[in-house]
């Protein structure tokens, strides 16, 4: 399988190699019965590989500007239609008077029912002289 | 092999090229490492066959994952452990399989040329040597003997301590030589295989 696993240099500090052990192994590798083994297996993988490969070099080679006009079609006329119904709105609404001015005062008590003090309003004291405080 | 030369992509760039779709970058990587896988598939599978498809199979497999390998300079390792499962799976499926193969003792009965009958007699009892061997022992063995690789390069790229690895070979070459018939079936391997 590989040239090598004669070569000693390689092994400086290893067990070394066994060479009588090595050339018996030998006989368990393809290429000794096919000398065209491994080009052959190297060839399928490859051949298998293709479409991995070809979608590979596909995804790197997209850019930014790939994604971005993938989308423009969707995300503009979105944006259009967006727009438009924005305008819409604002041109009816123009026609409308706008609302009177409203004092700070109005709003802070507007919408809260004033709460009467039960004596000084009961009918029977009509006429009374009463004095009444409040403490906050 | 010296991969930090000049002259060699190292294996981290190759695997950078490979995840863009560089074919040739891709071809560099099954050059580099196919003996390699199928010393570690034959190691776990123990017939050629199943080494065959297991290698080549974890090739691609490393492929469509090799966004997943973390560290791309430490492919190889990432590799192996690959080819160990697929080859295991293999032997998984194999084992729950009936086949109708015929049995390696029936084959051996066809005729054949005496040399080829030598070698094929040889090639079988390297098989059953290698059968009675651990399976790490067997991995070792087979990337040292067979593939070349130093201890160093095998510790590093099966994730081993380095005195294991060295321990593990020395363990399993002495089985061997015993299996094979002690150390003198050295010189008698030689003389058979060649």
């Amino acid at each position: 399988m590989r040239d090598n696993v004669h070569d000693e240099s390689r092994y400086a500090d290893d067990l070394g190699p066994d060479e009588e052990l090595a050339q018996a192994l030998g006989l368990l590798d393809p290429a000794q019965q096919d000398p065209n083994y491994w080009l052959s297996f190297r060839s399928w993988v490859l051949s298998n590989a293709t479409a991995e490969l070809a979608r590979r070099r596909l995804m790197h080679e997209l850019t930014v500007a790939d994604v971005m006009s993938s989308w423009a079609g969707g995300v503009v006329s979105t944006a259009v239609l967006a727009a438009v119904l924005a305008g819409l709105l604002l041109v009816r609404g123009a026609d409308d008077p706008p609302p009177p001015p409203v004092g700070v005062e109005e709003l802070l008590v507007s919408e809260v029912e004033g709460e009467t003090i039960p004596t000084l309003l009961a009918p029977e004291t009509n006429g009374a002289v009463a004095f009444a405080s409040e403490i906050f | 092999m010296s991969l930090e030369g000049s002259e060699i992509p190292a294996d981290g760039d190759l695997v950078h090229r490979a995840k863009r779709g560089d074919k040739f970058a891709f071809g560099q990587l099954v050059e580099r490492y196919q003996g390699a896988t199928y010393a570690v598939a034959l190691s776990v599978t123990g017939r050629h066959e199943g080494a065959e498809d297991a290698a080549q199979e974890s090739f691609l497999v490393a492929l469509q994952r090799l966004d997943e390998c973390r560290s791309p300079e430490r492919f190889a390792g990432w590799l192996m452990t690959i080819v160990r499962n697929r080859s295991r799976n293999l032997v998984r499926r194999e084992s729950l399989r009936h086949t109708d193969q015929v049995p390696p003792a029936a084959r051996s009965l066809v005729p054949m040329p005496d040399r080829v009958a030598e070698t094929s007699e040889l090639r079988e009892r390297l098989k059953r040597a290698l059968a009675a061997l651990p399976e790490i022992q067997r991995q070792i063995v087979l990337l040292h003997d067979l593939e070349g690789w130093t201890h160093r390069e095998i510790a590093g790229r099966l994730g081993l301590p380095s005195g294991t690895v060295r321990s593990h070979l020395h363990f399993a070459r002495k089985a061997l030589r015993v299996s094979l018939g002690g150390t003198p079936a050295g010189p008698d391997l030689q003389r058979k295989a060649l």
